[in-house]
């Protein structure tokens, strides 16, 4: 089965007056467990509105949405604030860490927001347990300020794995990073995906991102232009071990 | 998200900003801290008030036989001979709430020493006469309860009467004055009591046992009046009521016809003082008001700076799950612990600004628990009024678009 289900999603904004921006005009589209989807196009092709919906954070115009076989297209804000919180782990291009938080407090706060009260041993072990699976097992107590951009993102990623999300939705992550941390941050989402199975849906607008994900569809003017299985895929691990190791 | 985690995350957004923090507590310290003051003042200045008026006897009551407001016959006050010392005995024993009672028999007479003579009252009284009137002696003693049941020749001088006969300031204890051509012994000087309510000099009077009065002087067994303090002023008007009940029930008054006595409280003097004290109290309320407001309004700006400077970050909360009311509950528990911190800070500033006001200006103050509590649940109400709307305006936020605020 499926994990995400979209059939002729459209969103219409109203902007002003009569003026009506079309930003999705049916998209239908299917994705299974454990795929890596790489979402592309450029900007106001309508990938982050497609985005957003597939996120809960905004509910489409018409169409239909299922999540896990359930159609989350019609639930009130409180219901999609949970459905985000049990299903969805969002990492973001600006990481959005709390600042002067430590990065273990920082992974457990999706667990301060669940519908089930975890106590905080349990909190603790979660978390420490998400941050060690994206390397950062002792920097559990350093504060934002101190960890680079690619530790960084990686607490942002450690966050978004703590609930043991149906999908990872990662939104432009390596938009604010050189190349090299990029790399590394892409092995993470490949072995999360590859190891634990995760389904990853990448949005970046850089094709050569792109390409480490297993299927890219391509947006443009708020249609899917194109749906490919990557036949040259990247691989994040082996290029790290091509590269001279940091100074 | 549960309580204990909401203040956890509050006081930690809080201390992160310090000197934010605690700036807009000090709004709140103040409005605190001046109403407390205010009020300890108030207070102070009140009982000082009242004890002037208690001193005035605010709290006294007046018994006097004869009606001179009823019947076709219309006799002076203290001119009937229906008032007994039974009737006082039974009104000390039956009406709750009195304090000290003492009896007065009254009549005038030339007071004769050597060659000086003064004509003056003689009041008979009881021996609870100077507690009921906070009047001590100047010198010697007051009369004793064996000198009433023996109803003993002797006599305390108000100081009008002792300048008359014995000079200024003279001590006369020990003497003897000639009352009626019968010899009383002086055993003391009443202190200077100026002016009463009526204006009469009180200090011209000669005071002895009502007993001597009765029996010596004028060879009666009724009595003119009864003089009764009440316990606390308030409950003046209810002693009042239960001697009147007492009275006309002993004197078998039918009901519709008229009292055979007078009751009279210093009405006027409480009527006063409670306009005085609701004055006070509007006047502190208003300030009160105001401080809290201003204290308020400094959180509400706050708040509203903190929320949109932390656009992203309820953004991001909302994205990993927070409803609208763990917002909104996050930011308001915020605007709370501001309020309520500073007004639990600003309770001690005023504790102590009172405390040095009276120590070191000598200003009374009384701090009152009434004005604390008050103060501090205010200070929770401005939190929440004035928090929620900040509060309501994080909640509101659409997630997408505080996701993108740069």
């Amino acid at each position: 089965m499926p994990v995400i289900t979209v059939r002729d999603l459209t969103k219409t904004y109203q902007t002003g007056g009569d003026i009506e921006v079309r930003a999705l005009r049916g998209v239908t589209v299917d994705v299974e467990a454990g795929e890596f989807l790489a979402v592309t196009g450029p900007s106001g092709s309508g990938k982050s509105t497609f985005m957003h919906i597939l996120g809960c954070l905004d509910r489409p115009t018409s169409g239909s949405y299922a999540l896990d076989g359930d159609d989350v297209s019609r639930l009130s804000r409180d219901e999609l604030a949970a459905i985000r919180n049990r299903k969805i782990g969002f990492v973001f291009q600006g990481f959005n860490l709390l600042a002067r938080t430590s990065a273990l407090e920082n992974v457990e706060l999706p667990l301060l927001y669940g519908r089930h009260k975890v106590s905080s041993s349990e909190r603790h072990r979660k978390a420490r347990e998400a941050l060690a699976a994206v390397g950062l097992s002792g920097r559990e107590h350093h504060h934002p300020n101190q960890l680079s951009g690619g530790q960084q993102q990686r607490v942002a990623i450690a966050r978004s794995l703590v609930n043991n999300p149906s999908i990872l939705l990662a939104d432009e992550p390596t938009g604010n990073l050189d190349s090299r941390t990029s790399v590394e941050v892409m092995d993470i989402f490949q072995r999360l995906n590859a190891e634990q199975g995760i389904t990853v849906l990448l949005i970046t607008h850089e094709h050569d991102i792109a390409e480490y994900g297993s299927r890219t569809i391509a947006f443009r003017d708020g249609q899917i232009v194109a749906d490919d299985r990557n036949g040259s895929r990247r691989h994040a691990s082996r290029e790290l071990a091509a590269l001279p190791p940091r100074s | 998200m549960g309580l204990l985690m909401t203040l956890r995350i509050a006081l930690k957004a809080l201390f992160r900003n310090k000197m934010r923090s605690s700036l807009t507590m000090l709004g709140m310290i103040i409005g605190v801290a001046a109403v407390i003051a205010m009020v300890a003042l108030g207070n102070g200045a009140q009982s000082t008030i009242e004890n002037q008026i208690r001193s005035a006897g605010t709290n006294l009551i007046y018994v006097m036989a004869g009606n001179f407001m009823a019947g076709g016959v219309r006799t002076g006050s203290g001119a009937a001979n229906t008032l007994l010392v039974d009737d006082a005995m039974a009104i000390r024993d039956q009406v709750p709430g009195i304090q000290y009672l003492a009896i007065g028999v009254t009549t005038r007479s030339q007071v004769i020493t050597g060659n000086q003579n003064w004509n003056t009252r003689v009041n008979g009284t009881d021996i609870e006469l100077p507690l009921i009137r906070s009047w001590p002696v100047q010198f010697g003693t007051f009369f004793t309860p064996q000198d009433v049941s023996s109803a003993a020749k002797v006599a305390v001088l108000g100081s009008t009467v002792r300048d008359m006969l014995y000079g200024e300031g003279a001590d006369p204890t020990g003497q003897t004055v000639r009352v009626r051509n019968q010899p009383f012994k002086v055993i003391g000087v009443m202190s200077s009591k100026g002016q009463g309510t009526g204006g009469e000099d009180q200090d011209d009077a000669i005071y002895v046992p009502y007993t001597t009065v009765q029996k010596k002087l004028l060879g009666i067994t009724h009595i003119n009046n009864i003089t009764i303090s009440a316990v606390t002023a308030n409950g003046v008007a209810s002693v009042a009521e239960g001697v009147t009940a007492l009275l006309r029930t002993r004197h078998k008054i039918y009901q519709g016809d008229a009292d055979d006595f007078m009751v009279r409280t210093l009405e006027e003097m409480a009527a006063m003082r409670t306009e005085a004290t609701q004055t006070m109290g509007a006047l502190l309320a208003s300030i009160a008001g105001v401080s809290l407001i201003v204290g308020g309004i400094g959180i509400m700006n706050i708040m509203l700076v903190s929320v949109t400077e932390r656009t992203k970050e309820i953004g991001l909360r909302m994205s990993i799950g927070a409803r609208g009311r763990d917002v909104l509950m996050q930011f308001l528990v915020e605007a709370l612990v501001l309020s309520l911190i500073g007004g639990l800070i600003g309770i001690g500033l005023g504790i102590g600004v009172s405390t040095a006001l009276t120590r070191f200006l000598g200003w009374p103050t009384t701090i009152s628990p009434d004005a604390v509590a008050l103060a501090f649940g205010f200070s929770a109400l401005t939190g929440v009024f004035f928090g929620f709307y900040p509060a309501r305006k994080a909640a509101r936020l659409d997630p997408i678009e505080a996701l993108r605020y740069e």
